[in-house]
């Protein structure tokens, strides 16, 4: 009951991206029809030839060659059509992929922030990749194999019939027979399968791990031990796919025993029929050619049914991703004011999950230009406090307002280009420098890039890279150390210019040269902005304007460096335990 | 074929039952080729009329008998050639991991484990190909070739046979041509999809970038770009595939229509028996399936020879590091470790890492190394573990060269604790007890209380017994250095270096493990151990009876704690900035002491802090 729901809802979902191919479906599925008709028309001509044009007494040879010259004919048309309707399924099925795959992304970039806290990226990546693909098989090969499949049988079938009602019928016992064998090795060799990749899985997991871990390893001298436990593995994985091999050669075998013995029964059957003269010899060499060709589709249609168990669970997962609605959604009025930086949490309390608050009324008002620390332990709040500001999550209670309009008011575009935030784990793109400075945006002019760059001191690791600006970054700029790619992320900043920046400083490197070039830049970064520090080190910290302390949400000392030693409170006992590297705990 | 060795030399090894499956699969194969012969009999004595119910009834036998028996000997080869296949996977398998076992650090700097991993998965699947399916194809496709060619040059008439013949004979070429452009063109698809499941991929990971800078559209662009891409290159494949899955089937056709055209007027002209037309009709489409795995033989060979190579090179590296040759000191490593002018070059570059480097640890002493990232200070851990080689006579131990000791003793006895923690998926106690091949749970649990780690796997769901990794509990990265220090403790060696594996543990729980592995090593018995700590935070090292501190392979300063501070360099400076404070505010003097008093009653509320982290992490 349960299936056929999944089925229903897998088809309403995928019925408008097929309508608008209908035609073209059409015309595969007349093409499939006439490939298959000039196939399985082979027996039954030869049947034809054998009795009516060589068996009889005066043989009709010209007759014989207009026909081989007719099928000629057929056959490169067939040729021709099995061409273009593979090429045309195909051709609807990656479009229709396409347009899901597009819809898809469009969908999720749509959604709020909390939508991929909630999800892990790896979840929503098979989503958009894996699930996609599955759709892109459950029309290139289900839907292929399906409609050759069951048409196939059809028309051998109807052939039979045609032929032998009788005998026709005596045969279609085979198919139950057919079918059940098929069913029986088919599950159990899905089976058999599942548990080969589960323990391929296992081998190739261990060995991947013992290879990361081989300095371990030896330093332990434990080359012995983690041997055996490989042998164990890769030995469990061999046995399986020993298994897995019996069962496909047995069906194969099974199945072609059963083929043979089928002929073996036609004879004796059909034979004696032809003996008596009950039934002419064409006919029975006709059945001994269909009754091979029965066994094929049935395996092709069973074998798709892993295709469309796979596709339905892909577009269950899709359609669940698409029903999710946005959280933060831009007010139809929404209005950008002029921008000058100035920002006041009043009374903002936020939760991420109900019943839970992270934030808890916070009072707070920065002017335009002013320097905010924020410190505290994990969990204490900080973040959660840049996330109202920028509106990836939106207040529970209280309002965030920015120049004097609530945040929920601005146009999202407008408010995300007017606070920039600067992260401790910087996103690279792949593309290169340039590209990933500007944030993969034409107008932005490559001068402009260079200009930023060179003001905070950047330019002169950018040109060391093999292609200076051009330089293609690698998996995400693992080839950059810690502080160029954070020169990078500063040099993004120049770039957008945005009002408020937002800081999340990144943790202490000891590297006395770049650590100099990055204070620098965070100098020259924050000038003429209202920033926003989330501080790690007391070092940084000490030339704000403000500094919070904040504790389990709430905001629990404010005050300049100098007021909160004074006070000898929670500050100056972070202050005392000497080295303050708070968040590397977690 | 002097690249096939690796499989020629499994075969010959194997060669009785590899013999015994050839032959079975070539009789089976023979055998298909006479069904259609007796059908043909069975035509001939119809259409003469001559057939009767005794002979109807011998043929049927003969069918059964013949099906029977080929159905048995092809199932019996290919399961005996097939399973010899997949023994040689595994036993590749094992002698790569043999292999891999044996190959120093070094090693796998120039190989990445994804691509040896790749080469153990998939190098390895295409011999297995070539030794299992391959053999199995050529033979059967041979047979029944032969089998066909030769009932076929005694009954029938050539002409025909090369008339029906001559189109499928071309499918082997057919694949052969095609085959390697279609698998290309599907991994150009593969490699499309590859590169949109990275943007997908970038973009998810980096969405508040994305988000903070309102450059969705932009994000969605590309996308557009690499799903459009995929398109494209799908299409080049199907075009390809499409040619081929519609030439094919032309081909035998082809045959048929000739078979029927010249064969029917042959039949008429009784040049040709109706029995023998009738056979003919069906070794064409007999003959489709043996002709098409043919020419996959052709492409198995042709790609297995590469993965063969590949195979055999992996086999045949040899170790950078390896016991010296001759009489080695074999007895267990102890007394003073002594460095002494070490200079140090990675095998193949330029560079020098290390140089002049001296130093001596007394055993119960305490060396600190401090230096930025890239100063040497792993890279010196790295070859007093003889994971690379030191020159000749500048690392000794007990005033013997290190070279001189068997490898096995002197990772006997050190213990090592690597930066990034590295654990393995296996249970706590597992690898707390790496060293052991019976784990000992006592003193694991001991070795944890002594981490601090003891009550966090207590709150895991099996406690100790808890898998660690995707299955089990993910660790945070200072569980985790917690663990792996556990794991160097339990190993009770006299040397132990922990390699910048404080890094991600807060400060008070740093000087507490510190502080109970210092009481440990006061209660041994008999000499104490040696130990090295190596850190980029200061705090870790300020106990230590002599701190280093490197920069750029060099030994800038070095003295105890106190002494470094008031040198007011290099030391100094860092430990102002990493305090926070300014030189000369006062604070300093208490600062010189390595345990402020101020700081005391601290520890607990900092513990407090910790645990609540910890509760939020899980």
């Amino acid at each position: 009951m349960k299936n056929t729901n999944a089925t229903r809802s897998t088809l309403k979902i995928l019925l408008p991206y097929l309508r608008d191919y209908r035609g073209r479906l059409a015309v595969v599925g007349t093409l499939v029809i006439a490939t298959v008709l000039i196939d399985l028309v082979q027996p039954y001509l030869v049947k034809e030839a054998i009795d009516t044009y060589v068996s009889i007494t005066n043989p009709n040879r010209t007759a014989i060659i207009r026909m081989a010259l007719a099928y000629f004919a057929l056959i490169i048309a067939s040729c021709a059509m099995t061409y273009y309707q593979e090429i045309l399924l195909q051709q609807v099925g990656l479009s229709i992929v396409r347009k899901i795959r597009i819809d898809l992304f469009n969908h999720i970039q749509r959604l709020a922030l909390r939508y991929f806290d909630q999800n892990s990226s790896g979840r929503i990546i098979t989503n958009v990749v894996s699930d996609t693909e599955a759709l892109n098989n459950f029309f290139t090969q289900f839907l292929a194999n399906i409609i050759r499949g069951s048409f196939s049988l059809l028309l051998i079938m109807g052939f039979m019939l045609r032929l032998n009602v009788t005998i026709a019928l005596y045969c279609f016992l085979l198919i139950p027979l057919v079918a059940t064998i098929t069913v029986f090795f088919q599950k159990r060799l899905r089976k058999v399968n599942a548990e080969v990749r589960n323990r391929l899985g296992i081998a190739i997991g261990f060995l991947a791990e013992n290879l990361r871990g081989m300095s371990i390893i030896q330093i332990f001298h434990q080359e012995k031990k983690q041997q055996q436990r490989y042998n164990e593995r890769n030995r469990a994985l061999m046995r399986a796919t020993i298994i897995e091999n019996r069962y496909i050669l047995s069906f194969f075998n099974v199945t072609e025993l059963l083929g043979d013995l089928g002929i073996a029964t036609l004879l004796w059957f059909g034979g004696g029929a032809v003996i008596k003269g009950t039934l002419s010899f064409g006919v029975l060499y006709a059945f001994v050619s269909y009754i091979r060709r029965f066994f094929q589709p049935i395996n092709t249609i069973s074998q798709q049914m892993n295709a469309l168990q796979s596709a339905i669970v892909a577009v269950d997962r899709i359609s669940t991703t698409l029903r999710e609605t946005p959280d933060i959604k831009e007010s139809p009025e929404a209005c950008a004011p002029h921008v000058k930086g100035r920002i006041e949490l009043v009374g903002a309390s936020l939760a991420y999950r109900p019943g839970y608050p992270i934030l808890h009324d916070i009072h707070l008002t920065v002017e335009p230009g002013q320097r905010i620390g924020f410190v505290g332990a994990t969990g204490a709040g900080k973040s959660s406090i840049m996330n109202l500001v920028t509106r990836f999550y939106d207040v529970t209670a209280g309002a965030v307002i920015i120049d004097g309009v609530d945040v929920r008011q601005w146009p999202l575009e407008d408010l995300r280009r007017s606070v920039g935030i600067v992260q401790q784990d910087v996103t690279l793109f792949s593309g290169t420098i340039t590209d990933n400075i500007r944030f993969f945006q034409p107008e932005i002019s490559e001068e402009r890039v260079r200009d930023a760059c060179r003001s905070i001191g950047a330019e002169s690791f950018i040109l060391r890279q093999s292609q200076g600006y051009d330089t293609v970054l690698s998996e995400r700029g693992s080839t950059l150390s810690a502080g160029e790619r954070q020169l990078l992320s500063f040099a993004r900043v120049l770039v957008f210019d945005p009002r408020i920046l937002i800081l999340d400083e990144a943790t202490a490197c000891l590297d006395s040269n770049t650590e100099e070039i990055l204070q620098k830049a965070i100098h020259r970064v924050s000038r003429g902005r209202t920033l926003l520090v989330i501080a790690h080190r007391l070092s940084t910290i000490q030339q704000m304007d403000l500094i919070c302390v904040l504790e389990q949400g709430k905001i629990v000392e404010r005050g300049t460096h100098g007021e909160l030693l004074r006070k000898q409170g929670n500050y100056w006992q972070l202050h005392q335990s000497g080295v303050m590297q708070l968040d590397e705990a977690a | 074929m002097s690249g096939f060795r690796l499989v020629t030399s499994y075969i010959r090894q194997h060669w009785f039952i590899f013999l015994t499956g050839i032959i079975m699969v070539s009789v089976a194969s023979l055998l298909m080729a006479v069904i259609p012969r007796i059908l043909g009999d069975i035509t001939n004595q119809l259409h003469h009329g001559t057939l009767n119910r005794a002979d109807m009834a011998r043929y049927v036998k003969i069918i059964c008998a013949v099906g029977l028996l080929r159905v048995l000997t092809g199932w019996g080869g290919r399961i005996l050639i097939h399973q010899k296949g997949r023994t040689l996977t595994y036993t590749l398998r094992r002698r790569l991991f043999e292999k891999w076992n044996s190959l120093s650090p070094a090693y796998y700097h120039r190989h990445s484990v994804g691509d040896l991993v790749a080469h153990a998965l998939s190098d390895v699947e295409v011999v297995r190909e070539l030794v299992s399916m391959g053999i199995c194809q050529a033979f059967s496709g041979l047979a029944a070739l032969a089998g066909v060619i030769y009932l076929m040059a005694i009954h029938v008439d050539w002409r025909l046979s090369l008339a029906g013949l001559g189109p499928i004979l071309s499918i082997p070429l057919l694949v052969k041509w095609l085959g390697p452009k279609i698998k290309k063109q599907s991994q150009r698809s593969q490699e499309a999809l590859g590169s949109m499941s990275q943007i997908v991929e970038e973009v998810i990971d980096g969405i508040r970038a994305v988000k903070a800078f309102g450059t969705e559209q932009v994000v969605i662009g590309r996308f557009i770009g690499t799903v459009d891409t995929i398109v494209t290159e799908k299409m080049r494949f199907v075009r390809l595939s499409s040619l081929f899955s519609s030439l094919v089937p032309l081909m035998v056709n082809l045959g048929f229509v000739f078979v029927l055209g010249y064969g029917g007027v042959l039949v008429t002209l009784h040049l040709v028996s109706l029995g023998d037309f009738v056979a003919f009709t069906l070794y064409i489409t007999m003959l489709r399936q043996p002709m098409e795995q043919f020419g996959n033989v052709l492409n198995i060979v042709q790609r297995s020879s590469a993965s063969i190579k590949r195979v055999e090179t992996l086999l045949n590296v040899d170790s950078d590091v390896i016991d010296r040759p001759g009489v080695l000191l074999d007895r267990p490593l102890q007394g003073e470790l002594r460095v002494q002018g070490l200079n140090f070059t990675y095998p193949g570059t330029d560079r020098r890492i290390l140089e002049n480097i001296s130093f001596s640890l007394k055993p119960g002493q305490t060396l600190g190394i401090i230096g930025a990232t890239g100063s040497g200070k792993s890279t010196l851990a790295d070859v007093l573990l003889r994971l690379y080689e030191p020159p000749e006579g500048s690392v000794t131990f007990d005033g013997r060269d290190i070279l001189n000791y068997p490898l096995a003793r002197l990772r006997d006895g050190i213990a090592y604790v690597p930066q990034d923690g590295f654990l393995f998926s296996t249970s706590v106690l597992e690898n707390i007890c790496f060293s052991d091949d019976y784990p000992d749970r006592e003193r694991a649990e001991q070795c944890a209380h002594v981490t601090a780690v003891y009550e966090n796997i207590l709150n895991f769901p099996e406690g100790f017994d808890t898998e660690i990794g995707e299955r089990g509990v993910r660790l945070s990265g200072g569980q985790k250095q917690r663990v792996a220090i556990a794991r160097m403790i339990y190993k009770n060696a006299p040397y132990q270096i922990l390699d910048d594996s404080l890094s991600a543990i807060d400060t008070s729980t740093e000087r507490q493990i510190l502080q109970n592995m210092r009481e440990v090593n006061d209660r041994t018995v008999g000499t104490g151990k040696s130990t090295i700590i190596i850190s980029h935070r200061l705090s870790a090292v300020q106990h230590a009876d002599e701190i280093l501190v490197l920069d750029r392979g060099r030994i800038v300063e070095r003295g105890s704690h106190r002494q470094l501070i008031t040198l007011r360099g290099l030391y100094a400076d860092q430990w102002y900035m990493q305090a926070g404070i300014e030189p000369g505010t006062g604070l300093e003097e208490e600062l010189r002491e390595p345990v402020a008093e101020a700081e005391r009653d601290l520890n607990e509320e900092m513990a407090q802090l910790e645990t609540g982290q910890m509760e939020e992490a899980a």
